[in-house]
């Protein structure tokens, strides 16, 4: 209602009322007209707005991008995203049922929240690892800004893709139903597949999931 | 002829009443009445005995006029070099607070481009090269004698040195262990360095301040003290002021501890914050330093203790000093000078010796900030002083320097980030000592400003809402990013480098799907409730504050879901006594519920479709059958909370300026008046009388909408956050911003979202869409 008659130039604002559907409903703003720091956030959550299933493009970068801050703020992002599925998986992974944190049988993987790396559950781990993941991208000591981020600190992002992936894996091979119905909402595992891809953050052995097409075809090559 | 000629020369020369007037008066009429007058030897013996006595009368005067502006000038020259002493002083602190916004700059500028600017710009400014140029009347002294001091103290350490790797020790082992002395004992002085690697070198935080206590050591070497006891006063006077400071010290440690020990992982890691922050050190330090330079007294100690009397007496002592040390100096100022010396000399004479206006010193004290030189003028504006007047002129430029003092204290306060702020007067009646959780004792209690102290770094995306626990240090923040989290405030991570500590969460609350928009905590402080694009209300069990983040999940945390809304829930307002909750969504309603019984869903209130959709609401806190709500329509009702009727509608509409989008973004109540306040999207905070409906008071209280309002428990403060990144504490008696704090940063167009006063302790917080919370003491 309030959207209709907004005045131009658009104020990009949900002001308490905005309806869920009108939520960030505003045309959007080129990357070159973003001049806050939060640019990059802007324009990543922009494009997966527009289309989520549009992958090869939510991850293209604007021209002249610093790699290092695309990457710190598409893992953000990530982060953020997984607490949807960490939200359902909390409804449905139990301490009893998944007692460790695994994928396939060959691994169980070790919380590393911990001062010593414990076994924890697989929601616990989940959940540990993301709020991991929130304190590093978000701490002051390796992040200290979103606009300019140091080498070492970059260096940093490859550990919390490893770690965060394992939560795609766990669904996926173990909540499978829950699995689908969260990718085909958000394609989340699809964009973080093609994203350590093609920013090399993690070695294609690790990608145990099959989603990507060609990787599902290297799969079947490699299991024929 | 020579008699007229006379005659002529004394009518004219002579003042009426002086001895030979009667004489000058006699021949007049002599010349008058036989035109050849009369010359009788005891006339004329007459005559020139009085010329004579009256001429030797004349030289006397003259020898005592000379006499006295001689004192002037040995005085007024001292006075120049006592001004001159606090020009350099002014400059040296202009030096030093150009260089605090040269890194300032810098920061800015790199966070904007993410490049360091320059590091030649960023040399603190040599003030050894200063003194050089601008005092070339006197005191080169110090280059050499500051080069002896330096050169002792270095040979002493090559001395140590050596034996120290004699016995074994390695270099390495030696500057770790020197560099940890010297941060124990605030002495950074890389004596063992030359001071060309000093500049050089990057500028990382010790090696900055390193540079500048180098300086200071050369300064010092300026007393005309011997080598041993300027080092030893240097040490002592350091120490003095590092205990003064000890606070910042600590964190120096802390620093230094961490670099040594974080494998060089952070080296280039130079936190802007800290940076600045020991910038201001240094600023402080260079002045103490430099008012104990002043002194020739040695206990620079005991004065550096007292900061404001040192002013004073310094000024006094050193006047003093000046002006019996050039009493026997020559007479160096030109005939011209002289002349008008006289010149005013005689003019004050005779107006009866006025004093130097206050204004008048006012003005040259005015002029010696801007000018290079001390003009003449300014000296003349004081020339009817005697004198007596040396002490209390003395007095005078110190008094003046006082309020500079104080200024610079302030600044360092508010950025230190130590000051006692509002909250003296906000929390008086809640706590006894509310300030003893602080590291530093009070300083300046009656400064009163809130200062940033905690930011809370954890989500991803923006913050929407927070609420404090209502006795605790605990702090509840809903976000975008689908969670909320639970900080306690007294769980800090040892913040590194930074003004403010930083905290991370102790715990994740995690079931919304979708951004989270609203949060209330209840009196007891062991629920609280989330209100989320989802269109469930979350009920929760707050886990304790000192649970392990990193503990195992418990499903229990999540006790309860409303579910009734069909859209957003934008709004929660929770009843101070009864366990009642009410809810504003995006679908027009808004619901009261009592969470935790079976049928938690008590009343329904839904107005006009015209009316949009409900932003906020929130009981009447003085009338608790009441509850007020406002509507994107810029319309504001009272509702009674038993019947659902509409009691009475605000007159917010009507004062709008503009009709069509001024929507509401808050409404709050006064915890003990009947009034309603109310943010609004045309920058404006309006106030209603809840049994009239109408405007008591409108005012533009910032540069975009305001988004946010929170109320201090007492009823005394008003908080408002707006999306012009900025928060103001108004006080609500006189309706004037008392403090506002630029807090976040922008994304998209939106800045802060929320803004709370802590029910009992003195914090306040704002949250902004840049993800981030900061708490405020």
């Amino acid at each position: 209602m309030k959207m209709a008659n907004e005045p131009v130039p658009v104020i990009r604002r949900n002001r308490p009322g905005t309806k869920a559907k009108e939520w960030c409903n505003w045309e959007d703003e080129s990357f070159e007209e973003m001049d806050s720091t939060l640019a990059v956030q802007q324009f990543i959550q922009q494009a997966i707005r527009k289309d989520f299933t549009n992958v090869e493009e939510i991850l293209n970068p604007p021209d002249g991008q610093d790699e290092g801050v695309w990457k710190y703020e598409h893992l953000r992002q990530f982060c953020m995203e997984l607490n949807g599925l960490a939200v359902k998986l909390q409804a449905e992974c139990n301490p009893e049922t998944c007692t460790q944190m695994t994928a396939t049988e060959q691994w169980i993987f070790l919380c590393a929240a911990h001062k010593t790396p414990k076994e924890c559950p697989a929601i616990d781990y989940t959940r540990h690892t993301l709020d991991g993941a929130a304190c590093l991208l978000n701490s002051n000591k390796y992040f200290p800004s979103r606009v300019s981020i140091k080498d070492s600190s970059v260096a940093k992002l490859g550990s919390v893709c490893r770690r965060v992936y394992r939560i795609f894996s766990h669904a996926y091979f173990h909540h499978r139903v829950l699995f689908d119905q969260y990718e085909n909402e958000t394609y989340l595992c699809r964009r973080f597949t093609q994203f350590v891809t093609k920013y090399n953050l993690m070695s294609k052995d690790n990608l145990i999931v099959p989603i990507m097409e060609d990787q599902q075809t290297l799969e079947g090559e490699s299991e024929a | 002829m020579i008699e007229d000629s006379l005659g002529s020369q004394h009518s004219g020369q002579l003042g009426p009443g002086s001895g030979a007037l009667g004489m000058v008066t006699k021949s007049q009429q002599d010349d008058g009445i036989k035109q050849r007058p009369q010359y009788s030897m005891p006339g004329i013996l007459h005559f020139l005995q009085t010329e004579w006595a009256r001429f030797e009368m004349e030289r006397s005067q003259w020898e005592v006029e000379r006499a006295e502006l001689q004192a002037r000038i040995a005085f007024l020259q001292g006075e120049r070099k006592g001004q001159e002493n606090l020009k350099q002083d002014l400059v040296r602190r202009i030096k030093m607070l150009e260089y605090a916004l040269k890194q300032e700059r810098a920061k800015y500028h790199k966070l904007k481009y993410g490049t360091d600017l320059n590091p030649e710009d960023l040399k603190p400014p040599s003030f050894d090269k200063e003194n050089k140029e601008d005092q070339i009347d006197g005191e080169i002294s110090l280059s050499t004698s500051s080069g002896t001091s330096n050169a002792t103290w270095r040979q002493g350490r090559q001395l140590l040195r050596q034996y120290l790797q004699e016995i074994g020790y390695t270099d390495t082992i030696i500057d770790v262990r020197s560099a940890r002395v010297r941060s124990l004992l605030g002495l950074q002085t890389q004596t063992g360095d030359s001071d060309a690697d000093i500049s050089q070198s990057v500028l990382v935080n010790g090696e900055n301040q390193a540079n500048k206590r180098d300086n200071q050591g050369k300064r010092a070497g300026l007393k005309k003290l011997s080598n041993m006891a300027t080092d030893s006063a240097l040490i002592d006077a350091e120490n003095a002021v590092m205990t003064t400071f000890d606070f910042l010290n600590s964190g120096n440690v802390v620093e230094d501890d961490d670099d040594l020990s974080d494998e060089n992982e952070d080296g280039m890691a130079a936190d802007d914050e800290a940076e600045e922050r020991l910038e201001r050190k240094g600023i402080k330090l260079k002045n103490e330093s430099n008012e104990g330079l002043d002194d020739t007294d040695p206990d620079t100690v005991e004065a550096l203790a007292e900061f404001h009397f040192l002013e004073t007496e310094i000024g006094g002592v050193s006047e003093k000093h000046d002006t019996s040390s050039t009493e026997d100096e020559e007479w160096v100022v030109d005939q011209r000078h002289i002349s008008e010396l006289k010149e005013q000399y005689k003019k004050e004479r005779k107006g009866k010796k006025t004093r130097p206006t206050r204004h008048a010193l006012q003005a040259m004290l005015a002029s010696l900030g801007s000018n290079d030189d001390i003009s003449v003028d300014n000296t003349h504006m004081q020339s009817g002083e005697d004198r007596d007047d040396d002490v209390p002129s003395g007095g005078q430029i110190s008094y003046a320097r006082k309020p500079m003092m104080g200024m610079q204290d302030d600044e360092e306060n508010i950025d230190g980030g130590l000051g006692l702020g509002e909250l003296a007067g906000l929390t008086v009646n809640n706590e006894a000592d509310p300030m003893n959780y602080d590291i530093s004792a009070p300083k300046e209690v009656y400064r009163k400003t809130w200062n940033a102290k905690y930011t809370l770094r954890s989500h991803f995306d923006g913050v929407r809402a927070l609420a404090f626990h209502p006795v605790e240090p605990v702090l509840l923040t809903a976000s975008e990013d689908h969670t909320l989290k639970l900080w306690n405030l007294q769980k800090t991570v040892p913040a590194k480098k930074a003004a403010s500590l930083d905290v991370e969460p102790v715990y994740t609350f995690r079931a919304h799907v979708g951004p989270v928009l609203s949060l209330a905590v209840s009196p007891s402080g062991e629920q609280c409730y989330s209100g989320g694009m989802d269109t469930t209300i979350r009920c929760w069990n707050i886990p304790k504050s000192d649970i392990d983040p990193y503990d195992s999940f418990d499903p229990n945390v999540l006790s309860d879901t409303l579910e009734a809304h069909t859209d957003a829930v934008w709004g929660l307002s929770i009843h101070s006594s009864k366990n009642q909750l009410l809810s504003c969504s995006a679908d027009g309603t808004v619901r009261l519920w009592s969470p935790g019984n079976k049928s938690p869903l008590l009343n329904t209130f839904t107005v006009e479709s015209e009316e949009g959709v409900p932003t906020s609401v929130d009981f009447v806190r003085c009338d608790p059958s009441q509850m007020v709500a406002s509507y994107t329509s810029s319309n504001t009702y009272i509702f009674d909370i038993e019947t659902g009727k509409q009691v009475l509608m605000l007159e917010t509409k009507i004062n709008s300026d503009s009709s069509g989008s001024n929507q509401i973004n808050r409404v709050i109540n006064h915890p003990t008046l009947p009034i309603s306040i109310t943010a609004h999207e045309d920058r404006h905070i309006r106030f209603f009388d809840n049994n009239t409906g109408k405007l008591i008071h409108s005012m533009v209280a910032h540069l975009d909408s305001v988004t946010s309002l929170a109320i201090d428990p007492n009823g005394l403060y008003l908080l408002s956050g707006s999306h012009d990144c900025s928060i103001r504490l108004w006080n609500l008696d006189s309706k004037t911003c008392v403090q506002e704090i630029t807090s976040h940063r922008k994304k998209f167009e939106e800045s802060i979202h929320d803004v709370a006063f802590h029910p009992q302790k003195p914090y306040i917080a704002s949250a902004g869409a840049d993800a981030l919370a900061k708490v405020f003491v």
